[in-house]
């Protein structure tokens, strides 16, 4: 039937374009922005961010490095870079530092990427105060680092941290080179003897607390203290209630011991990567197209996830719809994330090569950045092939790809901007400076969601509940809760005459009703008694 | 059993209503039952489904409304309720329960009144009650339906003349027999349309052939 026809081609454009939004013709971006609605449908929208320039080793200046160790046709793809897996910038000085995995080094620059500002470190000299054993060495390399953080302690001491994946440590050094502190495997009980320590990750919070995501393992972070004894695990995942737990649970209401050891257990899924904000929580990001549950967590000291109170758990991140594309599964993979000074969260989607940017209440603002058709293998600018982490530096959003070994900056548009102004205004408070933004927004994109929200609380504070109501009208449950709050008061304040009259008049014609009827039931039951 | 009652026919679905234990029987040895009045009720519920996913307030209403389509609110009224009568009637029938196809389609839109009567409130409610007084909602959509079913396996007891036991089993089997109307009817419908599907292409080639 024609109809069943209609029917199932659109289902399938529709499922096309999910899965590839990214198809333009004309725009200028690999990409075109789109947005979530309401109803969890994508519908286009301005790009929030666009290519500003890429980065490759040659830019930095890099390539003299020794390559013998490699054969050939190695070095010809290699370049300078060879899967760059991590990237870390010092939000005060503007440094850069640079995981370059394969090439087992350590690439220090800033936001030039000039090769005069660019130093690589790919050796470390262990100082005095290391035992003997480690100070006749003198020195050490990487073994496929995978991670970096840097922090700066209270005697302006700057701690490099690099989780150094093959040689089962996390190292922390100076900008010297010289070797601070090392994090091994920890002997403790707690730590299962079964389970390898290859860290892949690191953060450290301010009071040198040292977080390490070591993949093998699934209750959490790797935490160490500040002297390097280890203090347990950090912030693990729940354990998604897919029906085979729930049966497992049943299960184990009947089994006997021994069944119940036999059982397999379900463990949760493992952190894939970590970050810390201006503020000290921690966030974690669960890189498994199966996750549904705890895909990112903003982690107080304690542990705990605080969006579960806010019901931001409950959330999606990354992408909706259309996990299965011709027997093929999309689901968003979130690989890395990255809190900018404002408090924006980005993550990024190894899947589909797509930031994520979300306010700090998990509003979804852009979604930018795409993977490249396989033909191309990434070459045009804004696509990817295999991303590796994220990072902001004023503004701009550096995205490291680790199999086109470049690192791709994004820069803020117009619309971007004004977009972020609106919020910032927003989150200080100031809803009726953010008025004039927001209107601009939508006088843009009037498909932007958000801006409704905007309005709508702009509305809402200068008392024009119902207006307010018109704004959050299918963009904000809550907002629409709050405005139609007041308006309800309101309104009743000004009819409560008419409410109360029409209530009692209503009351009063009941009565005399039941009156006027029992009086008629008396007549008619006289009447037959007369007739009788 | 009150046997003096003497009630116009539209009367009778209110009464059994208020009277969910013993109002069926009065209603079957009345003989009460008035194909009109089920009929309206049925339409009733049709209109009321339709009305609650496009008259809720925004506060409760989680309906798709960017594609408004009549079919699956048809469908998931009139054909269903006809779906129980049928299933209902062709499983009853087989275990000598004495309710003839009228009698159920009757009682069992006499029985859909409470669960009409709470949509209705709910949607009106819905559209002055804030989020943190959706309990009153959730309330009256629940009254609604216990309501509903109780009166549902009364009417079934006593159109049937069935135990409670044997009422309650023959609720259970009708839902599987409303299942296999269901996949049947739809099987047919996949089969005719691809029928259908072949006549017309052949026409269509043979409209080629004789236009060349």
């Amino acid at each position: 039937m024609p109809f069943m026809k209609k029917l199932a081609a659109a289902f399938v454009t529709a499922a096309v374009a999910a899965v590839s939004l990214a198809v333009t013709a004309s725009a200028d971006e690999p990409y075109t922005g789109y947005n979530y609605d309401w109803w969890g449908d994508p519908i286009p929208s301005q790009n929030g961010f666009v290519v500003d320039k890429v980065i490759d080793g040659s830019d930095l200046g890099l390539g003299k490095l020794d390559y013998s160790s490699y054969s050939s046709t190695m070095q010809a793809q290699m370049k300078a870079l060879a899967e760059p897996s991590d990237i870390f910038v010092d939000q005060k000085t503007g440094a850069f530092y640079i995981v370059d995995s394969k090439n087992n080094r350590l690439i220090i620059t800033d936001s030039t990427f000039a090769p005069e500002n660019t130093k690589v470190v790919s050796e470390l000299t262990y100082g005095e105060e290391f035992p003997e054993s480690r100070s006749v060495i003198k020195s050490t390399t990487f073994k496929t680092p995978r991670g970096v953080y840097v922090r700066t302690n209270t005697d302006g001491v700057k701690f490099i941290f690099v989780a150094d994946y093959d040689n089962n440590r996390v190292v922390a050094f100076d900008d010297d080179g010289q070797i601070l502190m090392e994090y091994t495997r920890p002997s403790s009980d707690v730590y299962d003897a079964n389970v390898t320590f290859n860290p892949n990750k690191v953060i450290v919070d301010s009071a040198f607390n040292v977080y390490v995501i070591v993949p093998s393992i699934t209750q959490g972070a790797v935490q160490f203290s500040a002297d390097g004894t280890f203090n347990g695990y950090y912030g693990a995942n729940r354990v998604e209630a897919t029906a085979e737990v729930i049966a497992q649970q049943f299960w184990k209401l009947i089994y006997t011991r021994e069944q119940i050891i036999a059982m397999r257990r379900s463990v949760a899924m493992e952190i894939s990567n970590i970050d810390i904000d201006n503020e000290g929580f921690i966030y974690t990001v669960t890189e498994n197209k199966t996750a549904e549950t705890d895909v990112l967590k903003k982690l107080n000291p304690a542990g705990t996830n605080i969006f579960v109170n806010l019901g931001y758990d409950e959330m999606t991140f990354g992408d909706f719809a259309s996990r299965y594309y011709k027997g093929k599964n999309y689901a968003s993979a979130i690989t890395d994330v990255d809190i900018d000074e404002e408090g924006n969260i980005y993550l990024l989607d190894f899947t589909t090569g797509r930031v994520f940017q979300y306010t700090d209440e998990c509003d979804l603002l852009f979604i930018f950045g795409t993977k490249g058709p396989q033909q191309t293998q990434g070459t045009q600018k804004g696509t990817f092939m295999s991303v590796a982490a994220i990072e902001t530096y004023k503004g701009k959003v550096y995205v490291v790809d680790s199999r086109k070994n470049s690192i791709t900056v994004f820069k803020q548009t117009e619309f971007g901007g004004i977009v972020q102004e609106a919020i910032s205004l927003f989150n200080e408070g100031l809803y009726d400076e953010a008025k004039a933004p927001w209107e601009e927004v939508l006088r843009r994109d009037a498909n932007y969601w958000l801006a409704y929200i905007g309005l709508g609380n702009a509305y809402l504070n200068q008392n024009d509940y119902q207006t307010a109501m018109d704004y959050f009208y299918r963009t904000s449950r809550a907002g629409y809760n709050r405005a139609f709050k007041s308006y309800r008061i309101e309104f009743i304040r000004a009819n409560f005459n008419w409410i109360l009259t029409v209530i009692l008049v209503i009351v009063v014609l009941l009565i005399v009703w039941s009156i006027v009827k029992k009086q008629l039931q008396k007549k008619k039951a006289a009447n037959k008694g007369g007739n009788s | 059993m009150r046997f003096d009652l003497d009630l116009p026919a539209w009367k009778w679905p209110f009464y059994v209503m208020r009277h969910p234990i013993e109002g069926y029987d009065d209603l079957r040895w009345k003989k009460g039952y008035n194909m009109k009045v089920a009929w309206v009720i049925v339409i009733a519920f049709f209109i009321i489904s339709v009305a609650s996913a496009q008259l809720t307030g925004f506060l409760f209403n989680n309906t798709y409304v960017k594609v408004f389509n009549i079919i699956p609110y048809f469908s998931s009224s009139v054909i269903l309720f006809l779906t129980w009568v049928v299933g209902n009637w062709s499983l009853c029938t087989l275990f000598d329960g004495e309710g003839t196809m009228k009698n159920i389609f009757c009682v069992s839109a006499y029985a859909l009144l409470p669960y009409l009567f709470s949509e209705v409130i709910v949607i009106i409610a819905s559209n002055f009650l804030l989020r943190t007084e959706g309990g009153f909602i959730t309330f009256f959509r629940y009254l609604g339906i216990v309501w509903s079913v109780v009166l549902m396996i009364s009417a079934m007891k006593t159109v049937h003349q069935y135990s409670i036991p044997k009422t309650l089993v023959a609720i259970v089997f009708t839902v599987v027999a409303m299942a296999i109307i269901l996949f049947l009817a739809v099987l047919l419908l996949t089969l005719f349309q691809q029928v259908f599907v072949f006549v017309y292409s052949i026409y269509t080639e043979l409209m080629y052939r004789f236009s060349i």
